[in-house]
Parts: C-alpha cells; structure tokens; sequence
C-alpha cells in the first residue's frame, strides 16, 4: 500500500519505491530504501511527515505515494 | 609551509554553518558559486591563518541532481583541497554516513566530525569514536558546534591531515560491486592516477555522464565501461545506481554495527510530540496564524515602529531629545505654538477682510468687536476638523506666545542633515552640492535606512524561527495551499515582510532553496501594498472615493490576487515550467536556538542590506536628485526652484511617457511624473502631486490636493492610476534588492519587466471595461482590452504544457 494511506503513529517496512529514477534516487538518498523501517509522525492535508533512519522528512502526498509499504 | 585548503562537507542541518563560524570567526568571504544562486563561503582558520576553509552547500548526497550537489562535487574533483572536513549528525548518523561513504571515494583525505555529542548523550545513544575511526580508517573528532566542544582537536586533525595528504581509504561496498569497480578500473581507466580511479569507475557504472565526460576515454575505453555496466545491470536486474545506493547504505549499517548503540526509539521523540500538535491538521494553521500575528505585531507595529519612527524623524530628520528627555514639554509647546500661529493667521485674515488696521495706534472699536474662525484640519478629510471663534483677546495673548527652541527642554540632538546642512553651509559650499548632499544622498540612503532597525527585528525572528525548527514547519503546513500557483510553502514569510517594506521581504526569500520558487517570489513579492504605499493608496481612497473603510483591504486582496494570478500563469510559461519540485525537506529536530547563531543569521541578512544601501541606493538617489532637480529653464539646464518641477528632467521623462498611458485613462504629464517619481520611493507619488498641482509641500495623505485631483480624474482613471501603482515595478531600492536576489541581471530585467506588464495589462483592462459599463463608448482600446483579456484568460487556463523539464532552470 502506498504510504500517504498509512494512519500517523504506524510503523512500516518500506517494499518498494516506485517511479522515474530521478524520483527514486532524490528518495534513496534521504534514506527512502527498501527494507527500511518508516513510520509516520503527522499528516496535513496529505503532506506527510515521516521519521526515517532517525530523521524527519516531510514529503508530499506525490511522493508518498511512490513509497510502497 | 604551503598555504593548504580545507573543505568543509555535510548534510543539510548537521550543524555545518555553525561550525564553519566557530572554524573561522569573523574571518569570512561570502560569494556565490559561479553560475548558480547557491552561496559560497570562504574563511581562513582561527590560529591558522595560512588555511583556507571553504563552505561547500549541506548536500545529501554527491549525485548530479541539485545545483548544491554539482557545485561540490565539482569543486572536490577540480579544485582537489588538501582535505576534507565531514561534518556528520551524531544524532542521524546513518543518513549522514551515506555521504561520508561517497567522499572517502574521492581520493582525498578526510576527516569525520561527529556533531552534536551532546545531545547524543542526552538521548541516551553511545556513539564508540575510536571504533568508528577504525573501521572508517579515517581520523573522527567527536564535537558539539553548539557547546563549542571538541573543535581545536577537530582542527589540529584536519590541518595534520592536510599537510600528510593520505588519500582516505573508500568503504568497502560488498562482493559484487567490489569486482565489477575492479573491472572497470583495471579496463577503463588505467591512465588515472590510483587514488582517482575509483569515483570514475563509480560514475561511469552509474552513467554519470556529466562527472565522465572530461576524461577523455579513449573509443575502446568507453565502451568496455558501457558493456561492464549493461553486464552488472543484467545481472542485479536492477539500475547500478540503485544497487550502489542499496550497497552504501548496507555498508554503513555494517559499520555502525557494534559501534552505535541507540537506544530503543519506538517512543515519539520530544520533537515528534511537538510535531503531533504543531503540524496537526486542525491545529497547525491557527498555530501558525498566531505565531505570524506577534512576528508582524512586534516587528512591525510595535518595536519596530518605534525604531524606525526615530529614525526617520530623529536621525534623519530634524533630531531628537536624548533619552527622550524633555519630548513631552517641548511637545506640549509646540502644539501650542501652533494653535497660537492658527488664530493669528485667522484673526489677521478677518481683520483683512472687514479692512480693519491692527498695526496703528490704538485699535477702533471694529477691531474690539471682531471675531473671527480659525479653522483645524484633520488628517483625514480636506473639511476641518474643528472651528473656534477667534476674538481680539485671544489674538493678542496669541501673539506673545513664541515659537519653542529645542535647546530649551534638553539635550538635543540635531538629525544627519541638519548637522551635515549647517556644516555644509558654514563651508560656505555651493547651494547645488549642499542639495545633493542633504537632499539627494542623504535623503534617499535615509530613508532606506529608515528600515534598518525594523528590519534587523524581523530578521531577529526569522533567524529564531529557523534556528528553533519552526521555518521547515511552516514550509510543510503552507505547502500545499501555496504549491497550486507555483509557489512554494516558504513563499509566505516574504509576502508577510512585504506588507512592511519589500526589500527585506525580497530578500527574506533567500530561505527557499530551490531556484524555481525563489524566483517566482521575488517575481511576486512587490505586489503586496508596502507602507510606503499606503498613503497614495489613501490619497485616492480620499478623494475620489470617500475614504470608506474598506478601502485599503482592498488593495490587499488585489494585491494577493495579483501574486495567485501571476503565479498560476508564469507556472505554465517556459521559464518557470518543468515538474513541480517534489516537496520532500528535511526537518531538523526542534532545539533551542544558540543566541550567537540567531544573533550572527540576523547580522548577517542586515549587514547586507546596509551595503546595499551604501552601493545601488546611494547610486540612483544621486541619479534620482539630478533628474528631478535639475532641468531647463529660462534656456540653460540648470538647478531648479521646488516650484519649477514641471521642468526637470524627470517631468521630461514622464512627458515623454504621458502618451502611453492614455488608453489607461491617465494620459496626462503630471501622472506619468508622479509614476516616474514613484520609482525613487512610491510615497513620493503624493508629494510629487503637490508640486505638480501647485501646493508646494503637502501632508502625507495629501489632504490639500484632495479637491483638485477629485477635479482631475474621474473615479475610474484614479482607480486605474492607483492599479497601475501598486502593481508596477517598485521602487529603485526593491529592484536593487531583485537584482541581488536573482543573482542576474536577465532575471532581474524579466521582473521588472513582468511587473510592469502585469501592471499595464490590468489597468488597461481595468479602464477600458469599467468605461464601457458606464455607458462609455465602445472604441478600439476597448477591444484591445478585451483582447487582453482574453488573452490573460488563455495564459491563466490552459492546460500545463508537458515538455521539457527545466527544473533549475538558468
């Protein structure tokens, strides 16, 4: 399931990333990678804010929508 | 020993500015990295002044991606200093590992500092420094910027490695990528010297070719890379770049294993709590709108108001009372002077009239019997005030009473150009260069000036806001409303410092990163009224309009609406098309704010904004003061009377440019001056009708001349005048402030230009349709505005056009 579909406060294992390779690899290198652990901090009119490898990143509900969980 | 370079490297919010301060004291260079509006900073190490300490941009990654990525990467690669620091969060070390991974790639020696010790302490982690440096094989110092720990041993590291120059030994990223590196190295690139080999084999399997393209590789070269690379890739089933990423960070939880001890995070952290009612979608806008309210109440009407009230009337005005000693008497006076000098003139004029002689012998009884009506006026309404009847009595105790001497009630303190006028005149100077003193320079860099104090307030609470965490808040709360017209989250804060002055609104811009949406800002900015607009907008409010309440909100609303226009329908042109920038932004743990660095940011921002002043504003005032002082009369160009206005140079100009106005209903000369002049400062609009209708020098709102401009113009044309205003270019200090903004004089001239267009464009329309709804005639500048109309429906409503991504477009 995409991750902008996740209820704040869960916790979950990232499967896939999806979409262009630049998308992707903006991602990656925030810490976005398969296998990882994301959980979500707060959510505002489908901008999410997420805790991933012990930071928080906000990202859009375009992006979130790549991350599959 | 040889003058040596160290480069400073690090994540976005890992502490790297204030250690490049703490490194480098006030010893600083700031420029911009050729090419891009990304800022570089340079400085020479405290106690070793021989070492040059350059700031690279806080970057994630060393991928060709973003402009701050490119500009340090090519300055590793091109210019090789003899080190590199690499500042790293202690607190999130396994993201910002994954850079450090790809610098110990380069060849070059580094050094990893682990910031922020102290709040890894705090929290509970153990970080194990000496295991970390010997599984990374590089020195590691451990430090804390905020706390000012650790950092002489972090310097001695850093200068003993850059005068060892011990390339740094790369992280070993697993078996396979291993082999495949190995392949490339030993078939592509044996001509490299050992330590420049690996990062090209890395670049040349993640097809970077804009890294690979100066190696010059030979046919056979190139291809051998290309093949070993479509091998690899066939083989993972997957992009090299992905499976490269994969392995780094695979690497780094290898390394921190064993060496990392983190406490178990399920629970929120403080910050999140914070985050859970701060970014709550119920409570994350009335938060905001409050935060924003006492930001502007206090900056603005408050302190600031005070500040910039002294110095506008105080140092750059007639002076002040030290300590404000002695105000309220001197005040009390003054105002009594003033009624005194309102009954004489009123009881004189009637005396006048009724031919009764005051002067000569003893008075007659006409004279006794006389009473006469001094009329108040108001600030508001040409009408008075109040009116009070005026007898012999009155006038005579009226007559003794004096006019005030400052001296008088305190110490005072005489303004700039009163102590620069009298010491000019004393020299015995010329009348013209005591006017281009006082006058021009002084005149026009103080009233720049003027915003100076109010503008270090703001940027005292722009500095808070961002050191504390909260800017990267409001970026995601605003986000997605702002996001629809192109602009972004961070848009807000300098529309909000705009509705005070533009230029530091223009330059508050400077905290949105990504160039696209910077631009369009400072493209938008000047379309929120600024205070020095106000009185033109109340002008015409006044006279032609009545003055209703709702007036100036209006104008607000205009100009909000002309900010959501004109980013709905630049985002669909080339020069701002491509996709929307994906919001995806760090944001740092909320921590309280470390005083030098709030106070340095603020000093900063202001610092620059006063060098402004001194350079394009003390440029164009004396540019300004010659165009509209001097002209040619009586058939020489020379100085001219205040009176004589209508023949400077600059009413040459707006005669000039009267014609172009006409479709927009206010066609004639004293218009186009008043625009012309409202470049210098837009507040000179309504002193630049006073002496273009005749009155001399008027009160602020220009309550003298309501009656002979509600005579000029229609309600239409004064409306449109007003449109015109408001929208078009600003002021000379504003565009000064674009220009450095932009970091080009192309995209300064498209502003302007924008400006001016958008302007034109709306007031033609304006004009032209309300003429024709009442009861005008239908004539050809009517179809041209509806034909532009037209025209800014189409650009406002067609589709996106897809294409060419253009992202940070040059």
């Amino acid at each position: 399931m995409p991750l902008h579909m996740m209820t704040p406060g869960s916790r979950n294992l990232i499967r896939k990333i999806t979409g262009k390779l630049e998308t992707k690899q903006f991602l990656e290198k925030l810490g976005f990678v398969p296998g990882e652990f994301v959980t979500v901090v707060s959510e505002n009119c489908g901008n999410l804010i997420v805790n991933i490898k012990d930071s928080r990143v906000a990202i859009s509900r375009d992006m979130a929508l790549r991350i599959v969980v | 020993m040889k003058p040596l370079t160290i480069a400073l490297a690090g994540n976005p919010n890992s502490g790297k500015t204030t250690l490049f301060n703490l490194l480098t004291g006030s010893n600083q260079y700031v420029g911009n990295w050729p090419g891009v509006t990304v800022e570089k900073k340079e400085g020479r190490l405290k106690k070793h002044k021989d070492v040059t300490l350059t700031d690279l941009p806080g970057i994630y990654s060393l991928s060709p991606y973003s402009p701050e990525e490119v500009v340090a990467r090519t300055y590793l690669m091109e210019e090789k200093p003899q080190a590199i620091i690499n500042i790293v969060d202690g607190t999130n070390l396994e993201r910002n590992l994954y850079l450090t991974t790809q610098l110990l790639d380069l060849g070059l020696p580094v050094v990893v500092a682990v910031n922020m010790m102290d709040a890894v302490a705090k929290s509970g982690d153990k970080v194990d420094i000496g295991e970390l440096s010997q599984r990374l094989q590089c020195p590691v110092a451990e430090i804390s910027a905020l706390k000012n720990t650790g950092i002489d041993r972090l310097v001695s590291l850093a200068v003993s490695a850059a005068q060892q120059a011990a390339a740094a030994v790369p992280v070993k990223l697993g078996q396979e990528v291993e082999s495949v590196l190995t392949q490339v190295e030993e078939e592509a690139l044996p001509q490299l010297p050992k330590e420049e080999r690996r990062w090209y084999a890395l670049k040349l399997l993640e097809k970077d070719s804009q890294a690979t393209e100066k190696l010059a590789l030979t046919q056979a070269q190139a291809e051998a890379a290309a093949a070993i690379a479509a091998d690899f890739e066939a083989e993972q089933d997957d992009e090299a770049e992905s499976v490269i990423t994969t392995a780094r960070y695979e690497a780094v939880t290898a390394l921190l294993k064993g060496s990392h001890v983190k406490k178990d995070r399920h629970a929120l952290t403080t910050s999140d709590k914070i985050d859970r009612v701060v970014t709550n979608r119920w409570l994350a806008l009335p938060i905001f709108a409050v935060v924003m309210v006492l930001v502007y109440y206090i900056s603005v009407s408050t302190v600031g108001a005070w500040v910039t009230d002294f110095t506008n009337d105080g140092l750059f005005g007639d002076g002040f009372f030290l300590m404000g000693n002695g105000r309220a008497a001197y005040e009390e006076k003054l105002e009594e002077y003033s009624t005194a000098q309102i009954y004489t003139e009123a009881f004189e004029q009637a005396a006048q009239d009724a031919g009764v002689n005051l002067e000569a012998g003893p008075l007659s009884q006409q004279a006794r019997t006389l009473t006469a009506a001094a009329q108040f006026m108001g600030e508001d309404s040409p009408e008075p005030e109040r009116t009070e009847q005026v007898t012999l009595a009155m006038y005579q105790q009226a007559l003794t009473v004096a006019e005030p001497e400052t001296g008088d009630f305190g110490t005072w303190v005489p303004g700039v150009p009163v102590v620069v006028g009298g010491w000019l005149e004393s020299l015995q100077v010329a009348p013209w260069m005591q006017s281009l003193v006082v006058d021009g320079i002084i005149a026009g860099v103080g009233a720049v000036l003027g915003f100076v104090p109010q503008m270090f307030v703001l940027f005292l609470f722009l500095a808070l806001l961002e050191a504390c965490g909260y800017m990267a808040r409001i970026a995601f709360i605003l986000d997605r409303v702002f996001r629809r017209f192109g602009l972004s989250g961070k848009s807000f804060i300098p529309m909000l410092i705009g509705s005070g002055c533009s230029v530091p609104g223009i330059m508050a811009s400077r905290t949105i990163e990504n160039d696209r949406d910077r631009r369009m800002t400072i493209t938008t900015t000047s379309f929120i009224p600024c205070g020095a607009k106000l009185p033109v907008i109340a002008m015409i409010g006044g006279a032609l309009f009545g003055g209703p309440w709702w007036f100036t909100p209006m104008t607000y609303f205009i100009g909000v609406f002309a900010v959501i226009l004109s980013g709905v329908l630049l985002k669909k042109t080339s020069r701002f098309r491509g996709d929307a920038s994906p919001f995806v932004m760090e944001l740092p743990a909320y921590r309280v704010p470390g005083a030098g660095i709030v106070l340095r940011s603020m000093w900063e921002r202001g610092w620059s904004f006063i060098k402004k002043a001194g350079s394009v504003i003390l440029l164009s005032s004396i540019f300004i003061w010659f165009i509209s002082r001097f002209g040619v009369a009586d058939g020489a160009l020379r100085m001219l009377e205040d009176a004589q206005m209508d023949q400077s140079i600059a009413a040459k100009i707006g005669g000039l440019f009267a014609w172009l106005f006409i479709p927009l209903g206010f066609g004639d000369w004293q218009s186009s001056v008043a625009t012309v002049m409202g470049l210098v400062a837009k507040e000179n609009v309504v002193s630049t009708f006073g002496i273009l209708f005749g009155f001399g020098e008027v009160s602020e709102r220009g309550v003298e001349i309501w009656a002979a401009l509600a005579q000029h113009y229609t309600a239409v044309s004064a409306m449109s005048l007003l449109l015109f205003n408001l929208l078009c270019a600003p002021c000379f200090a504003a565009i000064g402030a674009i220009r450095r903004e932009m970091n080009s004089a192309p995209w300064t001239a498209f502003a302007v230009g924008y400006q001016t267009a958008f302007a034109y464009g709306v007031s033609l329309v304006f004009y032209q349709l309300a003429l024709l709804l009442t009861g005008g005639a239908f004539t050809l500048w009517t179809a041209v505005a509806l034909m532009a109309l037209a025209g800014f429906g189409y650009l406002l409503l067609r589709p996106e056009p897809k294409g060419v991504p253009v992202g940070s477009a040059a």
